[in-house]
C-alpha cells in the first residue's frame, strides 16, 4: 500500500463530482443549523467536525491506488461481517435495534460500512468472474454474487435494521441486473414487483367489507402492517401510525414555492417532526426553502450520480466500474427511499438522506464511497 | 506495467450502454420525486400550509366572567372565587387511555364509573376539538392539587388551570331563586351552539332560577387567545409574533343582576319563619316587587355546583320534604280561610251580601241531606261580614256561595290572578286552580253540585293558590285593584355599577272592584288584627312592637285530610296529615306598602303558626325603612356573609329525615274530605 499522487493523475480528478458533494455538505450543515436551532444541541457543529474526519479519510482513499482495495476487498468484507456478527454480543440497542458500537464518545454503525464492503465485493465477484463470450448469467451462475449480498442482508435485516437491508439488498440488485442477468430472471423479478402491489392492493386498498381476505397482512407484526397503512393513508390515524407521514407532508406542503425561510420553519421549531435533523431532514429543507430549492437540491444529487456514473463509464476496468455503479445506486436507492418517504410516496423507514442528515457513520461511509469514485477516476489512465 | 488486454481490464462497450439506461432511470427516479413534490408544494400548497397553522396555533379561550347576583342594596349574594381545575388536552395526551387517565384516576381516587366518564368525554373531544382542553375535575382540593402538581411530568396533555367557580353566600337560602349551575349536556350544546352561542363541551350552564333565566346576560362574551405551541403542547412565548394581529380578543364580562329583594328583610323572615316546610313571600304592593322569599326546605346550591355526588343527589331526589320545589311559586296549596276575601268581594258585587249583612251560624250549614260544619262546632251566633272575617266564620261564606253559586267567586278569583300564572317566568310557577262550575263539570265525576261551590267559598275543594299569587292577591286589594306581574329584578348593571337595562313595574290588569267593597274588606282585615277576638290578634300584640301601624291580615288553616268525627289535636296527627297554616296581610292598611304570605305546611294553625312570622318581617321593614332613612346608603359590593341567627331543626325535621310516610287513605264520605276550619 502507497500513498502517492502522480502528475498524470491531476487532470482527471472528477471536479464536477466534488463540486457537487461539497455544494450538498454545505448545504447540509447550513439545514442543519436550522433543524438543530435552540433548544436543540447544536448539531451542526460536530457535523462540520464529522465532515472534517471524513475529508481527511476520503484523501487517503483517494491516494491508494485501487487496485490494492480490489485485492483487499474480501478481508474488507469478511471483516465487515465479523463486526455485524460481533454487534449481536456487544452492541447498544437504541430505538429498539441493536446497530450501534459505543467506543467511548464515538459511536458506530458497523452496518453504514458493510454497504461499502458489498459493493466492494460484488465488483471483485464481477471482475473475476468475467467470461468475455458466455451468455448473460443464468440462476445457477448467479450463485457467488447472491451469496455475497445474502449474508450481511440477512444479518442487517435481524438486528433488525430493515432500512439499511433494504439499501444493502437493492444498491446490490442494481449492481446484479447492471452486470445481466437472463430474460426469465427480470421477467420473475418484475412479476414479483406487480404481485407484490396486487397483495398490498387486495390487503390494505381494495374497499371490502371486515374481516377483509388478507394475504401477507395477518403475518406481518403489528408496526409493520402499520407502518404500511400508514403511508398509504397517513390522515387515517394522526396521532399514530400516520404521523410521522402525516406530519411531514404537511411540513413539505406548507414550504409551497418559495419556504418559510430558514430558521422560520414552524413544523421544524416546535418540534412537529420527530428524528427532524436525522431520517426527516429532508423535510426541514422543503418547509423552509421552498420548492425551487428542492429541485436544487435534487439537481445536485442528480449532478452527483451522473457523474459517478461517468466515472464508472470511463473507468479503466470491470472492478472500477462495477464499483462506481454499486457506489451510485447506494446513493441513489438512499436518496429515493428517504425523499420518496418524506413526500409520502414510499413507507417511513429508517433511512438517512447522504449528505445532508445528521451522523458520522453515514457521512463517513458516504465520503468514502465518493472517495472511491475519484479514486477510480483518477486513475484511469495509469495502466 | 503490462498494457491491459482488452475485454478483461476494461468496461467493455456493452457496458457503456448500460451506463446510459442506468443513468436515465435514475433521472427518472428524481423526476418521479419532483412531480410529487410539485403536487405537494405548489398544488396543495395552501392547504398544507393552513394545515401547519392548525398545528401550531392553539385558541386559548378567555372566559369572561360571569356576572354577579346582588340583593337591592348591593350586597353580593352570588360571585365567582378562584378553584382550580384539571383539564386534559386530547390533542397533546399520548397514551390517554393506557396511562393518563388511570394515573389521574388513581390520584383523584375516581371510581370506575367516573372514570369511565372522563374517557367518553376525552374520546369526544379528541373527535370534535381535540385542540380544546376538557375539564375532568371541577374545584381540585388544596391535596389534589398538590398530588397532580407533583406528578406533572407523568401527565402528558393533563392542565391545572385556575377557573372561577360559582359561589352562593347565602348557602340554602333563596337557593330555588338564584338557581345553580352545572355542566352543558351534549344536546344543549348543539342546540345552543346552533343559535348562535358559543359553550363548549364541559361548561356550565345556569340551572333553575336567575342562573337559568338570565343566562346569556349574565354570561358575557368570551375572549379567545391564540397561542404558538410545540408538537407535545407546550406554549412557545418566542413564536408569538407568527400569530399575526388579533392574537388577543378581549372577554366581555356578563352583566351583574340587582334584586329587588333586600338581604335583611330575607334574613329576618327565613329566622321568623317556624316551619319545616313551607313559604314566605313579601312583595311590594305598588310595583310587584319581591323584597322577600323563603321556600324551605332549600338546597345548598355551591353543592349542586360542581362536586355533588350521586349519592348525595339521589338522597336528594329522594327527599320527601322535596327540596327541589319552589314551594313560592311551583306547587299549589287549598288557600283555606285566607280566599275568604274574594268570596266577601263576590259577595259584595253581586248586590246579594252587603257587609252588614248578618248570617246565624249554628255551628254548621245545612244544604239539602248535609251539614257543612263551620271551624266552631258550637258556633258563632249571629254574624256580618266584619265579624265573619274577624273570626273567620265558615256559614257566613257557606251561606253567600249557596246564594250567589259558584261562578260569581270563582270569577272574581280568577280577576285577581288565581287559576292561571303570575307570569314571574324567573322561577318555575304552576297556574292553581280556581274553579268554576264549567271547571267542574269538566273535572268531577257527576259535574258541578253546590257543595263544590260551599268548599270552595272558604279556600277548599279544588281551590288550589300558590303564596305567590295569594300576595299578588292581596297586594291588589291594597292598592285599590291592580294585580301586577312579580319582578325579583331591579336592574341589570355593567362592571362599573353603571344600569344597562332596569325592569319597571308591569301591570297584569287593573281589576274593576268597587272602592266601598274594598274598603269594607280592607276594614275588616284589620279588624283581624286589631280587635281581640280576631285570628292574628294575639300574633299582632306579640310580634309587632308599633303598635300605630294598621295591619290588615287572614289567617287560614287549610285541611289536608278529610276530617274524623272527632278533631284530632294537631300533635295528635302523623305530620303530612297536619293542616297548612297560612297567613296573608299587607301593612300599612291605610297607606298600604308590604304584602305577605307565610304558608307553614303542615304548620298547624294560621293564627299562632303563619302569623307571627309575618308581624315579625312586617315589624322589620319598618324598623329598615326607619333606619334607612338615617342612614347612609351602604358601600356596594360587600359580599354577604350570613348572620349568626341560625335556626335549630325542630324535633319534626329529625323526624322527617328518618323518612315519614303520608298515612294511607281512611274511609268516609268523598266531600268530607274538603272541609275546612279556620281559627
Amino acid at each position: 500500500m502507497q500513498l502517492r499522487i502522480e502528475r498524470r493523475m491531476v487532470p482527471h480528478i472528477p471536479w464536477g463530482l466534488i463540486f457537487s458533494v461539497l455544494a450538498v455538505c454545505g448545504l447540509g450543515i447550513w439545514n442543519l443549523a436550522s433543524a438543530s436551532r435552540p433548544p436543540h444541541s447544536p448539531v451542526w457543529g460536530s457535523q462540520m467536525g464529522y465532515l472534517g474526519i471524513s475529508m481527511v479519510a476520503v484523501l487517503v482513499v483517494c491516494l491508494v491506488d485501487y487496485r490494492w482495495i480490489q485485492r483487499m476487498a474480501l478481508p474488507i468484507y469478511v471483516g465487515n461481517i465479523l463486526l455485524l456478527i460481533a454487534l449481536r454480543f456487544f452492541g447498544h440497542t437504541a430505538k429498539g435495534a441493536e446497530s450501534w458500537f459505543v467506543i467511548g464518545p464515538f459511536r458506530m454503525q458497523p452496518a453504514e460500512f458493510m454497504k461499502i464492503g458489498v459493493v466492494l465485493m460484488l465488483a471483485k465477484v464481477y471482475h473475476d468472474d468475467f467470461q468475455p463470450n458466455a451468455p448473460s448469467y443464468s440462476l445457477t451462475r448467479l450463485w457467488k454474487p447472491v451469496l455475497v449480498v445474502f449474508v450481511p442482508f440477512a444479518l442487517v435485516l435481524v438486528q433488525p435494521d430493515l432500512g439499511t437491508a433494504l439499501m444493502i439488498g437493492l444498491s446490490s440488485l442494481t449492481i446484479i441486473l447492471f452486470g445481466k442477468v437472463r430474460w426469465y430472471l427480470v421477467a420473475t423479478l418484475v412479476a414479483g414487483v406487480f404481485a407484490a402491489g396486487i397483495v398490498i392492493w387486495n390487503d390494505y386498498i381494495r374497499d371490502v367489507p371486515e374481516p377483509r381476505p388478507t394475504i401477507v397482512r395477518h403475518h406481518l407484526k403489528k408496526h409493520q402492517s402499520q407502518r404500511i397503512s400508514g403511508w398509504l393513508d397517513p390522515e387515517a390515524d394522526l396521532r399514530g401510525s400516520g404521523y410521522h407521514a402525516a406530519q411531514s407532508k404537511i411540513a413539505v406542503g406548507s414550504g409551497g414555492v418559495s419556504g418559510k425561510g430558514w430558521r422560520e420553519g414552524t413544523q421544524t421549531g416546535l418540534r412537529f417532526l420527530p428524528e427532524q435533523h436525522t431520517d426527516f431532514i429532508f423535510s426541514v429543507w422543503a418547509e423552509e426553502h421552498g420548492f425551487v430549492m428542492c429541485i436544487v437540491l435534487l439537481v445536485l444529487y442528480g449532478a452527483i450520480f451522473i457523474f459517478g456514473l461517468g466515472v464508472g463509464f470511463n473507468a479503466r476496468d470491470r472492478f472500477g466500474a462495477f464499483v462506481a455503479v454499486g457506489v451510485v445506486a447506494m446513493l441513489f436507492w438512499q436518496v429515493f427511499e428517504n425523499i420518496g418517504m418524506v413526500i409520502g410516496l414510499l413507507p417511513v423507514t429508517g433511512i438517512t438522506l447522504p449528505l445532508m442528515s445528521y451522523g458520522g457513520s453515514s457521512l463517513l461511509s458516504v465520503m468514502l464511497s465518493i472517495g472511491l469514485l475519484v479514486n477510480i477516476s483518477m486513475r484511469r489512465h495509469m495502466f | 506495467m503490462t498494457p491491459p488486454t482488452l475485454g478483461n481490464t476494461t468496461p467493455g462497450r456493452e457496458l457503456k450502454r448500460r451506463f446510459l439506461w442506468l443513468g436515465l432511470a435514475m433521472v427518472a427516479g428524481l423526476g418521479l420525486i419532483s412531480i410529487q413534490l410539485y403536487r405537494l408544494q405548489i398544488t396543495r400548497g395552501e392547504e398544507y400550509a393552513a394545515k401547519s397553522v392548525a398545528n401550531f396555533v392553539k385558541e386559548v379561550r378567555l372566559r369572561a366572567d360571569r356576572g354577579v347576583i346582588k340583593d337591592a342594596r348591593g350586597t353580593i349574594l352570588v360571585d365567582s372565587r378562584p378553584s382550580f381545575d384539571a383539564f386534559i388536552t386530547p390533542a397533546f395526551c399520548t397514551d390517554c387511555y393506557e396511562q393518563v387517565i388511570p394515573r389521574l384516576a388513581e390520584l383523584l381516587q375516581w371510581d370506575p364509573d367516573q372514570r369511565k366518564k372522563v374517557e367518553d368525554m376525552v374520546r369526544m373531544g379528541r373527535r370534535n376539538a381535540p385542540f380544546q382542553p376538557v375539564p375532568v375535575r371541577v374545584d381540585l382540593s388544596r391535596d389534589e392539587y398538590d398530588r397532580l402538581a407533583a406528578r406533572r411530568d407523568i401527565l402528558d396533555g393533563v392542565e391545572v388551570a385556575p377557573v372561577p367557580h360559582r359561589h352562593y353566600r347565602t348557602n340554602s337560602v333563596l337557593s330555588h331563586v338564584l338557581g345553580y349551575m352545572n355542566e352543558i349536556t351534549q344536546e344543549e350544546l348543539e342546540r345552543l351552539n346552533g343559535d348562535g352561542a358559543r359553550y363548549a363541551l364541559g361548561d356550565y350552564i345556569g340551572r333553575r332560577g336567575l342562573e337559568r333565566y338570565f343566562e346569556q346576560r349574565l354570561r358575557g362574551t368570551d375572549g379567545v387567545r391564540k397561542e404558538v405551541v410545540n408538537a407535545r403542547g407546550q406554549t412557545i412565548e418566542e413564536l408569538n409574533d407568527k400569530l399575526g394581529d388579533n392574537a388577543v380578543v378581549s372577554p366581555r364580562p356578563g352583566s351583574n343582576l340587582v334584586l329587588s329583594i333586600d338581604m335583611r328583610l330575607q334574613e329576618e323572615a327565613e329566622r321568623a319563619f317556624p316551619g319545616v316546610t313551607g313559604a314566605v313571600v313579601a312583595i311590594d304592593v305598588n310595583t310587584g316587587f319581591i323584597r322577600a322569599l323563603v321556600s324551605r326546605p332549600g338546597f345548598d346550591p355551591n353543592l349542586l355546583t360542581g362536586r355533588v355526588t350521586p349519592a348525595q343527589m339521589a338522597l336528594l331526589s329522594r327527599d320527601p320534604l322535596d327540596p327541589m320545589i319552589n314551594r313560592v311559586a311551583a306547587e299549589h296549596y287549598s288557600p283555606g280561610s285566607t280566599f275568604k276575601v274574594v268570596t266577601a268581594l263576590a259577595a259584595f258585587k253581586s248586590g246579594a251580601f252587603r257587609p252588614e249583612t248578618v248570617v246565624n251560624c249554628p255551628g254548621g250549614y245545612r244544604l239539602g241531606a248535609r251539614t257543612w260544619r263551620c271551624h266552631k262546632d258550637a258556633g258563632h251566633g249571629l254574624m256580618d261580614g266584619f265579624t265573619a272575617m274577624k273570626s273567620s266564620c265558615d256559614t257566613w261564606y257557606y251561606k253567600v256561595a249557596d246564594t250567589i253559586g259558584l261562578d260569581p267567586i270563582g270569577e272574581m278569583g280568577k280577576a285577581l290572578g288565581l287559576g292561571s300564572p303570575t307570569g314571574v317566568n324567573v322561577v318555575a310557577e304552576v297556574p292553581g286552580i280556581m274553579p268554576t262550575s264549567a271547571y267542574h263539570d269538566k273535572a268531577s265525576p257527576g259535574g258541578y253540585t253546590k257543595g263544590m261551590a260551599l268548599n270552595s267559598s272558604i279556600g277548599q275543594g279544588d281551590n288550589n293558590v300558590t303564596p305567590l299569587q295569594l300576595a299578588l292577591l292581596y297586594a291588589a286589594i291594597a292598592n285599590g285593584g291592580t294585580l301586577y306581574k312579580p319582578q325579583m329584578v331591579n336592574r341589570l348593571e355593567d362592571l362599573d355599577g353603571q344600569t344597562i337595562e332596569s325592569f319597571q313595574p308591569e301591570v297584569v290588569r287593573k281589576v274593576d272592584l268597587s272602592p266601598a267593597h274594598l274598603k269594607a274588606v280592607v276594614d275588616s282585615l284589620v279588624v283581624v288584627a286589631h280587635e281581640p277576638g280576631g285570628t292574628a290578634y294575639r300574633a299582632r300584640m306579640n310580634h309587632m312592637r308599633d303598635k300605630d301601624i294598621l295591619v290588615a291580615s287572614k289567617t287560614g288553616t287549610a285541611q289536608v285530610t278529610r276530617l274524623g268525627a272527632i278533631r284530632l289535636k294537631t300533635h295528635q296527627m302523623s305530620y303530612f296529615e297536619r293542616d297548612h297554616a297560612w297567613y296573608a296581610g299587607f301593612a300599612p292598611a291605610d297607606k298600604p306598602e308590604l304584602a305577605i304570605v307565610v304558608l307553614n305546611e303542615h304548620g298547624g294553625h294560621g293564627g299562632s303558626d303563619a302569623a307571627p312570622t309575618a308581624m315579625a318581617v312586617f315589624q322589620k321593614y319598618f324598623d329598615l325603612k326607619k333606619l334607612d332613612a338615617t342612614a347612609p346608603p351602604p358601600r356596594p359590593n360587600q359580599p354577604y356573609t350570613p348572620s349568626s341567627v341560625t335556626r335549630a331543626p325542630s324535633p319534626d325535621e329529625a323526624a322527617l329525615t328518618r323518612r315519614v310516610r303520608p298515612p294511607a287513605r281512611l274511609p268516609g264520605d268523598e266531600e268530607d274530605r274538603t272541609r275546612a276550619t279556620a281559627d
